[in-house]
């Protein structure tokens, strides 16, 4: 049931040393060092407002850092901008999806692996390729009937599903998703499961935000836990959900 | 009235290559120019002084006025894009002020006030187009030539990176769109292809100034976007048609006073605007209220 445990952890895809983020005088991510390491299912947990999307934001770009360093495979990406650092392999999820709307759901798939388009030139593989593993993916997503229909006229866990195929797409190694799955009824939640759990022994490496203890328990191989934008801990998921103290922390008894 | 009708014909396929070259960066990017006319003006300069002082080819004098309108656009593009849209809208209407002082002032090449007089007709492999009837056909072929290739370009990969730019910018960049150089490259498309407009109209009215290049003209072609149905391939067209033959039809109706046809015309205009945008916020050709949606996603 469970990814926990037997696998033997690749090499490290992403380290992240004492990274830093101030708004003003508020620290949203503090000294956070961590890696991430192929073929690992890391979850971020901790209470809202903890720094886990700013964490996601300072690693793909969308933010600048105030301080620390990432560095993917090796080399260190602070510099780039977001779409540079994407096309190294890096793909994210959005907590509020951001599909693109009022484009067709096979048009949000073609898009993504279009990141090279301009006019009157081929970029990728040709397109009855894209539209063919574009097929596929709707496919895997129960989304292949829908294919025509706008982004916006789908129903709220078709959209989720959608997320999920989009960077499902593209030719990422590493999968940052923001709670992909709150909200999602009883099946739709074990077919993102059964999903995640193909990718990842496909070879794909996630870090995944997601409050439901169930999901936690179920798919990671390493919890860590942010608070205040410090990083209290990231260890096995056992050590982690024991410590009472993470527990207060994460139930809201501050006492 | 067969000279009006073709007249009328000539300058609404003018005007809708207008319409539909702007409704490309406004309706799949996202990007709300006020210098659209800055480009049809830069083309009908350009390609009046080609066919004064070299050649009347149609083969030179476009081309020419394509390139000019391309490098211009390229300065509003490359500052202007790095900012998000409401400032780009501020951008675009410091260009087109400034360069309705360059058409007044600059009289070695736009003749300042008094324009340029004398243009000579466009010539196709040594034919001369002057006749109304045929000028509407040459204006009727380019606007469906400009058409068929804005229609390729937001149905490629490039459309749809347009599209998902104006969609989601931030989830663009997350699947690696460089996104500055997609836009630039739809403003500097959009603007050679209005400049194909611009340098037939000077070839077709024989004389240009200053007052067709100026803020009412970006106003009105994006009125025309707007009422036709932003993002809709007739809708432009359909647009142009109506903003130009509405003040002739108006002064058919013989109930009004036609000394004040002209604010009439304003009225109108202006009711008719507030009224679509609120019952068929789309345009005519859009999507009405009820389908536009308005999902978080």
């Amino acid at each position: 049931m469970t990814m926990n445990g037997a696998r033997n952890a690749g090499e490290t895809l992403l380290e992240i040393r004492h990274l830093e983020k101030r708004f003003g005088g508020v620290k949203a991510v503090a000294d956070v060092t961590m890696d991430l390491r192929a073929g690992i299912v890391t979850t971020l947990v901790g209470p809202n407002g903890a720094g886990k999307t700013t964490l996601f934001n300072l690693i793909t770009g969308h933010l600048p850092r105030s301080g620390g360093s990432v560095r993917w495979l090796g080399r260190d990406i602070g510099g780039l901008k977001p779409y540079q650092i994407a096309r190294l392999g890096i793909a994210r999820t959005f907590q509020d999806l951001r599909l693109f709307s009022e484009m067709t759901v096979e048009e949000n798939i073609l898009t993504v692996m279009e990141p090279n388009a301009l006019p009157f030139r081929l970029s990728g593989p040709p397109l009855k390729e894209r539209r063919a593993r574009a097929g596929h993916v709707l496919e895997r997503t129960g989304l292949a009937d829908k294919r025509a229909v706008r982004a916006m006229d789908l129903a709220y866990a078709e959209r989720k599903f959608l997320s999920l195929a989009r960077i499902m797409a593209t030719d990422a190694r590493l999968w940052l998703l923001d709670e992909p799955a709150s909200g999602l009824d009883p099946h739709s939640y074990e077919l993102f499961l059964a999903l995640l759990r193909e990718e990842v022994s496909a070879g794909v490496t996630v870090c995944i935000i997601e409050h439901n203890l169930d999901i936690v328990i179920g798919i990671s191989d390493r919890i860590a836990f942010l608070d205040h934008g410090r990083l209290l801990a990231d260890d096995d998921p056992k050590t982690v959900l024991e410590d009472p103290a993470l527990a207060a922390i994460y139930f809201g008894d501050r006492s | 009235m067969e000279a009006y009708l073709l007249n009328l014909g000539v300058l609404i396929s003018l005007y809708a290559i207008l319409a539909v070259t702007l409704n490309f960066i406004m309706g799949y990017a996202g990007i709300y120019s006020l210098a659209h006319a800055v480009f049809f003006g830069t083309g009908a300069y350009a390609g009046a002084s080609v066919a004064l002082n070299f050649s009347a080819s149609i083969f030179v004098m476009v081309p020419t006025a394509m390139l000019c309108a391309a490098a211009l656009s390229l300065l509003l593009a490359l500052p202007a894009l790095r900012v998000r849209g409401e400032y780009f809208v501020a951008a675009s209407l410091g260009l087109q002020v400034l360069a309705v002082t360059v058409f007044a002032e600059w009289k070695a090449v736009t003749g300042g006030i008094g324009g340029l007089i004398g243009i000579p007709p466009v010539d196709i492999a040594g034919f001369e187009i002057y006749s109304p009837g045929s000028f509407f056909i040459l204006s009727l072929v380019t606007l469906a030539a400009v058409v068929a290739i804005t229609r390729l370009l937001v149905r490629s990969s490039f459309g749809r990176s347009l599209k998902a730019i104006r969609d989601s910018e931030s989830a663009a960049l997350a699947f690696g769109k460089n996104i500055a150089l997609i836009k630039t490259t739809s403003v500097v498309i959009s603007a050679a292809l209005a400049a194909i407009a611009g340098s037939l109209y000077a070839a077709y009215m024989s004389f240009i100034n200053v007052e067709s290049f100026m803020l009412d003209t970006s106003v009105l072609i994006m009125a025309m976007v707007i009422i036709g149905g932003t993002g809709t391939q007739l809708g432009p067209i359909v647009g142009a048609a109506l903003l130009l033959i509405l003040p002739g039809a108006l002064s058919y109706l013989s109930f009004l006073p036609q000394t004040e046809i002209g604010s009439i015309q304003q009225i109108l205009y202006g009711l008719g605007m507030a009224v679509l945008m609120i019952f068929r916020p789309g345009g005519i050709v859009g999507r009405g209220r009820a389908e536009t949606g308005e999902g978080e996603a």
